[in-house]
């Protein structure tokens, strides 16, 4: 069936491509007047603006949390608009729903490519929905930096140059807490609760690099269906004593709740995607009568950081995007993890864009990525793993452990590779936000 | 052990669930003859009714209670407005309208309520029972789940079985004309049933809201496996839907448990083919006596 499926995409994407030729051969002869600008051939960019799109669940079982990051990355870009841009153009962000629904993912990104013309995909939000649109993008030309998902599907420069990831990647994330695991919990028992598509997998092929002989349960659930009383009490009575959830949040407040209800009190583990503590918290709160009180069910749960959180008043980092936030995002609520998140891949794009110089072109902009990618330096503890043959986002994380609404640290920030590639210490100190809070970095090459 | 207890403790309180949809789908089709797909989306909004009423510190019954009584009144005004003009023309033209209000009340629950996931919270415990040294996957709230859908079907049987009115609705709902020269109020019947079918709608919505999260679409699942329940069981009867949705439950808790959750819709597929392939109409109709 996949087989079938998958054919009829490929198809659909031809067919697509082919009314994109078309369309965007009789676009350009319409629009020749108005740009005569040097590198401005490219759709989606004037001499004073260039237009980037994304697609996240903004409804759906997927929204809670991930609809908040195109708010920040929103207030992100208000806020260099408003300190004059990049090379002098304004950038334009224009995000659209597709809740969680890959059907709707390549519907919505079919609109911004053909219908809103965007010049680049910045933080397109998802690994079964990002997937759907990765040949599309691809064979359009049309840069999809910074997918929003650790699936090490955005890192195949071969097969897919346009498109790089950002976050360290499930795998990464997976092995660093296997090796974590394997030395602090040696005697556990260990179940995993995994989302039954590549996040879950490559997770999965992560952590049993190191506790492939610990693992005594394996629970696959499926995105949508919330009934997992059957995947929990599996766990229970395989005795995991120790539970690693590479899932989503609405799934971590599920797995919470069902676990209570068979009274199942494992050391818990959530991969940073899923365990927001402030989302989480937000999601259980009105069970309370007492028993369960806003975070405090996370607490004591293990979890992975790339980069300081909202919790963290005293960096330097949170104290730029609180600054960003009230500025110009305030209105729309608080400043939130999720936010966070978004504003740091918006400052990731600034950075991308100003490497590509002062007249991009998308392939410019790909090429500045691929020579300068991992020299950038931002809100991050570690960096990025861009190259020519690399197009891998952040290579390592700290495991830390959730307390109230923040975090203490359990390890310190740990790189590695895919594969078999070691996991060792990161020891360069966190680069600290320029003055301006905007990037300064030059044209490469 | 321990698992396939608490799989199948979990797949009876889902079947419940699905039994109390499929009781609110048996009710509507012996009052009118029709299938009414906005069942789910008409529970989802009278459960988002009462969710406001808890946000603004009212008790979870007084909650519960408004939303049953909003169902009810709910269910006669779409009865009225939406149904009622279309009701002389070929019984297709309702399902039809029917389908779009389906999609029609999650559009504006999503206006009013948002769309983002919310909590609900429930009015007993959410922990299991213990049983010697385990916690088995039944719940205070579960067995609440469960009496409510008990009572619900000996209220249906009863109605239907001993009382004038129910007699009147299932003239009403079989032979309009006949009815009508019986000295029966067709049209009056006629919104009872959606009334009454709605305000158990809305106790399915209510119950599976408990302890869980809700968002407009929270429901879609239930319907699917609601109405194979209600089919399962014939449509007709509401034991047959009480135990179709418990069958449902369980078959689906024990493939989710011990397969995997992905092949869980296709479970449900399979298990009303097959089931339909044996018996037409459903494992506890009578469908011939119906072929006058």
């Amino acid at each position: 069936m996949t087989k079938w499926v998958r054919r009829r995409r490929t198809a659909l994407v031809a067919a697509v491509a082919a009314a994109t030729v078309l369309a965007s051969a009789c676009g350009a002869g319409g629009r020749s007047e108005g740009d005569s600008g040097g590198g401005a051939a490219d759709p989606g960019i004037t001499e004073d603006s260039v237009k980037v799109g994304a697609h996240f669940p903004l409804t759906g079982v997927a929204a809670p949390g991930y609809s908040a990051i195109p708010t920040g990355a929103k207030a992100y870009f208000d806020y260099v608009n408003a300190n004059g841009g990049v090379h002098g153009r304004t950038i334009e962000y224009v995000y659209r729903d597709d809740a969680y629904n890959p059907t709707n993912t390549s519907q919505v990104v079919n609109e911004l490519v053909l219908q809103d013309e965007i010049f680049a995909m910045v933080g397109g939000l998802g690994t079964p929905t990002h997937s759907a649109v990765l040949d599309f993008l691809n064979s359009n030309g049309v840069p999809d930096l910074f997918v929003s998902s650790g699936s090490l599907l955005w890192d195949q420069p071969e097969q897919n140059p346009m498109t790089f990831g950002w976050q360290p990647d499930y795998e990464v994330e997976g092995k660093i807490i296997g090796k974590y695991v394997k030395e602090n919990f040696p005697e556990a028992k260990v179940g995993l609760f995994l989302q039954d598509d590549d996040f879950g997998r490559d997770g999965e092929k992560g952590a049993r690099a190191y506790i492939d002989d610990q693992i005594v349960a394996a629970e696959r659930y499926a995105p949508g269906n919330t009934d997992i009383g059957p995947q929990i009490a599996a766990l229970q009575a395989a005795g995991a004593d120790l539970v690693i959830g590479f899932n989503v949040p609405s799934y971590t407040a599920l797995s919470q709740l069902t676990a209570l209800r068979l009274n199942y009190q494992p050391q818990w583990i959530y991969s940073n995607v899923g365990s927001d503590p402030a989302l989480v918290g937000a999601l259980l709160g009105r069970f309370s009568e007492g028993k369960v009180t806003d975070s405090s069910m996370l607490d004591g749960a293990i979890t992975t950081e790339y980069m300081p959180g909202v919790d963290e008043s005293d960096d330097p980092w949170t104290q730029l995007w609180r600054k960003v936030w009230d500025a110009h995002g305030g209105e729309e609520g608080e400043l939130s993890n999720y936010r966070i998140y978004g504003m740091a891949q918006a400052y990731t794009f600034v950075q991308a864009l100003q490497a590509a110089g002062p007249d991009p072109t998308r392939q410019g902009l790909v090429d500045a990525l691929e020579q300068v990618g991992g020299e950038l330096r931002g809100p991050a503890f570690v960096p990025f793993r861009y190259s020519a043959d690399s197009h891998a986002g952040m290579s390592g994380v700290k495991v830390v452990r959730i307390k109230g609404n923040g975090s203490e640290d359990l390890s310190p920030v740990q790189v590695t590779d895919n594969g078999d590639a070691e996991i060792t210490e990161y020891t360069e100190e966190q680069a600290t936000p320029p003055a301006n809070g905007i990037p300064d970095v030059q044209p490469a090459g | 052990m321990q698992q396939f207890v608490n799989v199948t403790l979990g797949g009876l309180s889902q079947g419940a669930i699905y039994a109390a949809f499929a009781l609110a789908l048996v009710l509507i089709w012996r009052a009118t003859r029709i299938i009414n797909f906005a069942q789910g989306s008409m529970a989802m909004f009278t459960t988002y009714v009462a969710l406001v009423l808890i946000e603004a510190g009212h008790s979870y019954w007084l909650a519960f209670g408004a939303a049953l009584l909003g169902g009810l009144v709910l269910g006669a005004v779409v009865e009225r407005l939406v149904i009622r003009p279309v009701e002389g023309g070929p019984a297709l033209n309702a399902v039809i309208v029917t389908l779009g209000l389906f999609v029609a009340f999650q559009a504006i629950a999503a206006l009013l309520f948002g769309s983002s996931f919310e909590s609900f919270p429930a009015p007993f415990g959410l922990s299991g029972f213990r049983v010697g040294e385990f916690t088995v996957a039944f719940t205070p709230f579960s067995a609440f789940v469960i009496g409510s859908v008990v009572v619900v079907m000996l209220g249906l049987v009863a109605l239907f079985r001993f009382t004038d009115v129910g007699l009147r609705m299932r003239a009403s709902a079989f032979n309009q004309e006949v009815a009508r020269l019986l000295g029966v109020r067709v049209g009056g019947m006629l919104t009872l049933g959606w009334a009454l079918a709605a305000a158990v709608g809305s106790l399915a919505g209510l119950l599976i809201a408990g302890g869980n999260l809700v968002h407009p679409a929270y429901m879609d699942g239930v319907i699917v496996y609601g109405f194979v329940a209600a089919v399962l069981g014939g449509l007709d009867s509401p034991g047959g839907a009480v135990v179709g949705g418990l069958l449902i439950g369980l078959a689906l808790s024990y493939v989710s448990g011990y397969l995997g959750s992905e092949l869980v819709t296709l479970a449900a597929l399979a298990i009303l083919v097959a089931v339909l392939l044996v018996r037409p109409h459903g494992l506890f109709s009578r469908a011939a006596e119906r072929r006058v």
